[in-house]
């Protein structure tokens, strides 16, 4: 089942009156349950790629539909809603809330969607063991490893139970074993709870996990792997 | 909500030394301009109270056409239902007859033109503290025939204690007045012109002089709420008769409220350069707050806090910082100036305090504790950070996630 369908999608920046595109003509579908690995580059387009799919930025042209949502026509209030409901994400500089614990990041989309105390307690729980970071609920970001906080990241982006992740260079400041230990995290996840990823990567690790592979270059797609 | 003030209070303390730095500031603006205004409010009060005891009283019933045109032919005749209902009235704490007049004054070969008082000794003692400005002799009793004069026209009369005074004047409806008065007390008035002209009668005897039984020129009345007094008036005016009408120490010494005014409004100016001040530095710690943590609201709202909530935050924060700081500053400001209040500072120096004292005056600064005085700060403190607050909602309305991201 398809939940991602972009279309002839086009993003340009004018910087300096000189038209650069960043994506150009992308027509890319997503089935549920996949994990995706989008490489390139740097300055390939990938970034801008995930942003628009995840709503995060406007295209110059084309749509993106979610879930059968066109969110190019949703208002920007409509759209951050549908962000929420819909959407994980996680961020390669894993942009944890500071001044929360590990939990209250996790629950704060929870509490943004109004969800009780118990159902927040369960989920959060259910969550932050499925990434291994029981015990360490009632830490702050500042007390956690990198590998640790980007797994609370991870958490924070599928406690609204959404109906994909999009991960931006997840592993892009974390070490050899941090890396593994979140890849094999969502990996299990994917299989097991059949979460959609779509990752962003230089990662030779995270394409090896990958069961498919988009190859983007001067944001055109030059291939579509899948294994 | 509660995760909006959750996130609020914890955002505040993130950055303790410059939240802690910041409601200090607001803390000392508050304590600085809640006693200035004390100490200058304080200082009117202290003022208005002796001019007010000087002379007017804090406000007169009179004759409607007294104040234009002050001859005995303008005068009333209170009854006492008329006094005892004034009493009655909420924050009076007196009311006291005069008859006031002019009269020719001579002994020997000299005379002099003379202002005459006549008054209820023991109630005009606790307007003017008069009798504490008798230098020979004593202060009249109630039905005193004797006078009390000032230095300067003892002196140009040549007249001292015991000596005789005679008087010559146009009493009630134009009868001839005149009569011979024992001098029984000399005074000292701060007051040249008083000093040079004012003669005190008891009441008893200027009517009797003045042929005007029962007749008084005003009723003057005293209050302990010296900011009542409009107040007082409105209450005084409903019970008057149609031919009195009453008036404040303001109407009748316009040119003090006048120097008060002008006074408080240096004094407000000051104040405006203080909260400019502390409007700048409260601007700048939302600014660099708003400008540190962009990144962060791109991602929280990325992840779907809508920007009304993020901004709602800012607001709780700023309003927090400013809420804090002015509740302790006017904790801090209304426990000083209590302590003042009750134990004024005295003046330093023996030419200033024998100044004082010559005119009257307690040679003390004074501070009020007018409540208006002190939470008046806090709203100010409380409004200025209202207005900072529009900064982060602006901020945040103009927010682009991704652009905040690469922040």
């Amino acid at each position: 089942m398809k939940i991602i369908e972009i279309k002839n999608l086009r993003k340009v920046y004018n910087s300096d009156s000189v038209a650069v595109n960043a994506v150009n003509g992308v027509d890319l579908s997503f089935e549920e349950g996949e994990f995706s690995a989008i490489v390139g580059p740097s300055g390939s387009g990938k970034t801008t790629l995930l942003n628009i799919v995840g709503g995060l930025d406007d295209a110059t042209e084309g749509s993106v539909s979610i879930d059968g949502v066109k969110i190019n026509d949703l208002s920007a209030r409509k759209l951050t809603d549908f962000r929420m409901e819909k959407i994980g994400f996680v961020f390669q500089a894993y942009n944890l809330i500071p001044v929360l614990t590990a939990k209250e990041n996790v629950e704060f989309i929870m509490h943004l969607q109004g969800a009780g105390k118990k159902a927040r307690d369960k989920r959060t729980s259910e969550l932050l063991k499925a990434v291994g970071l029981e015990g360490m609920e009632n830490r702050r970001p500042s007390k956690l490893s990198g590998g640790q906080q980007q797994r609370v990241a991870v958490a924070r982006a599928l406690a609204s139970k959404p109906k994909f992740v999009l991960a931006d260079e997840p592993t892009a400041n974390l070490d050899s074993k941090s890396t593994e230990k979140l890849l094999d995290i969502m990996e299990q996840l994917n299989k097991e709870e059949k979460i959609t990823f779509i990752v962003s990567t230089h990662d030779q690790r995270v394409v090896k996990k990958a069961r498919r592979v988009i190859t983007i270059e001067d944001g055109k797609v030059v291939s579509d792997e899948r294994k | 909500m509660r995760t909006n003030i959750k996130l609020a209070w914890r955002n505040l303390w993130r950055n303790k030394r410059r939240t802690i730095i910041t409601i200090s500031s607001i803390v000392f603006s508050v304590l600085l301009a809640s006693f200035m205004r004390s100490l200058q409010e304080g200082s009117y009060g202290s003022m208005i109270d002796n001019v007010v005891k000087f002379y007017s009283g804090y406000l007169q019933v009179q004759d409607s056409a007294f104040w234009d045109e002050r001859t005995l032919e303008n005068t009333f005749q209170p009854s006492p239902e008329l006094i005892s209902n004034i009493k009655k009235i909420d924050d009076v704490t007196l009311v006291s007859h005069r008859i006031e007049s002019a009269a020719l004054t001579a002994n020997g070969m000299r005379s002099k033109p003379a202002m005459v008082l006549g008054i209820e000794p023991e109630l005009e003692d606790k307007i003017t503290n008069i009798s504490k400005k008798i230098t020979k002799g004593s202060f009249l009793t109630p039905h005193d025939n004797g006078v009390v004069i000032g230095e300067g026209m003892a002196s140009y009369l040549e007249l001292g204690v015991g000596d005789t005074l005679t008087m010559i004047s146009q009493g009630y409806h134009g009868i001839s007045a005149n009569g011979l008065f024992r001098v029984k007390g000399i005074m000292s008035h701060p007051n040249k012109e008083y000093d040079n002209r004012l003669i005190y009668l008891s009441l008893e005897t200027a009517r009797n002089f003045y042929s005007a039984p029962g007749i008084s020129t005003s009723l003057v009345i005293m209050t302990d709420n010296h900011y009542g007094v409009n107040q007082l008036k409105k209450k005084i005016g409903k019970i008057l008769p149609e031919q009195n009408t009453v008036m404040t120490w303001v109407e009748m010494q316009p040119e003090l409220e006048q120097l008060i005014q002008s006074d408080r409004g240096g004094g407000i100016i000051m104040l405006g350069v203080l909260y400019v001040v502390i409007a700048f530095g409260m601007f700048s710690v939302v600014m660099m707050m708003v400008k540190e943590r962009k990144r962060e609201f791109g991602v929280i709202h990325a992840v779907g806090m809508r920007k009304t909530k993020i901004s709602t935050m800012l607001f709780l924060e700023t309003l927090m910082i400013g809420v804090i700081g002015s509740i302790i500053g006017l904790f801090i400001s209304v426990l000083i100036a209590f302590y003042f209040y009750h134990n004024p500072i005295p003046f330093s120096g023996e030419q200033v305090v024998s100044a004082s004292e010559k005119f009257g005056m307690a040679p003390y600064l004074f501070f009020s504790m007018k409540p208006s005085l002190f939470y008046n700060q806090m709203i100010l403190v409380f409004s200025i950070s209202l207005i900072i607050s529009l900064f982060p909602i602006y901020n945040i309305h103009r927010l682009k996630i991704t652009k905040a991201m690469r922040n």
